[in-house]
């Protein structure tokens, strides 16, 4: 029964984490997508910038991942 | 001392790539150049080289655009196309050569000192070792902090996308090992791309903040007017294509 509680907390940070950056990127790309609508001759610069924007968010879940892998190798 | 199998095999092919890409671009570069007529070889080599060319430009203007420009675009090519053939190794249907050299944390770390040494050094280039080393103490004088956490958050997000992409074809290989890690694969091949394209462009970015910091001290609308000139001629001649 311990061992099942370790595993449920090893993930914890991992779920909690793909949860808020998935929020987080919701709303990096719908702003992207409603400039590029409304300016389609800079949709490549705004692209970029999205994708950078995406990547700083991602690195944050990236972070938990490696949380999530160093507490479960330690089990 | 034990050797791992796996850091053999991640070495291995990391070399793998980098002769693939020096034979490459030798094949791609190798004589019978010419302006009037070019072949098919040449066309190809010349979009790849345009598109590094068109990043360092966006970046560089001033005095020294020619020369910034010469010295950052085969530093992000490097970067750019090491990465993106290391990631895609890991969709080639050969048992041994399958495991991509950035899903272990020791390459991408080693990218990313690459990539944030090499920008200390081309703006040492460009500024000067003393106004560079200046850089990282002044005007906050934990500036140097940055650069440590930039070598942590690139190799970091390399390494968990890459690895954690390869981790779920391998279990899930284990499980259907027919179909499914086809359509895997094919999602895999967005990453594998976006993050080439990520790590180039943050690299880039930070090369820009570490050249561009002197000309904040000149006056901005200045600043403003000349970049405007300098980006009026591109935009008409798009718009002429």
């Amino acid at each position: 029964m311990n061992e099942v509680w370790l595993a449920l907390i090893a993930v914890l940070p991992i779920a909690v984490g793909a949860v808020f950056a998935s929020v987080a990127m919701r709303y990096v790309s719908t702003s992207a997508i409603d400039g590029m609508t409304r300016q389609p001759e800079i949709a490549p610069q705004l692209f970029t910038a999205m994708l950078i924007g995406m990547a700083l968010i991602e690195a944050l879940c990236i972070y938990t991942l490696v949380v999530t892998l160093v507490i479960s190798q330690k089990m | 001392m034990k050797v791992e199998p796996s850091s053999v095999i991640v070495i291995v092919n990391s070399l793998l790539v980098a002769i693939g890409l020096i034979v490459g671009g030798a094949w791609l570069a190798h004589g019978g150049l010419s302006v009037s007529e070019p072949t098919r070889r040449q066309n190809a080599g010349e979009a790849i080289l345009q598109f590094f060319v068109g990043k360092a430009g966006d970046m560089a203007h001033g005095e020294q655009r020619d020369r910034i420009m010469r010295l950052v675009a085969p530093f992000l090519a490097v970067l750019f196309l090491f990465i993106m053939t290391s990631n895609l190794l890991g969709m080639v249907p050969l048992p041994i050569i399958n495991r991509p050299p950035t899903s272990h944390f020791s390459v991408t770390l080693g990218l990313a000192l690459f990539a944030v040494g090499g920008t200390l050094v081309i703006s040492g280039a460009i500024k000067g070792a003393g106004k560079t080393f200046l850089h990282l103490f002044w005007p906050n004088p934990l500036q140097w902090v940055s650069e440590i956490t930039d070598v942590m958050s690139l190799s970091l997000r390399l390494f968990g996308n890459i690895a954690g992409e390869y981790m779920t074809v391998a279990l899930v290989v284990l499980v259907v090992p027919i179909g499914i890690p086809l359509i895997l694969h094919a999602l895999g091949l967005i990453p594998a791309f976006v993050q080439a394209l990520v790590f180039t462009l943050l690299t880039a970015s930070f090369l820009a903040n570490a050249i561009v910091h002197e000309e904040k001290s000149e006056p901005s609308e200045k600043a403003a007017k000349q970049r405007h000139k300098a980006a009026a001629p591109r935009v008409t001649a798009e718009g002429r294509s």
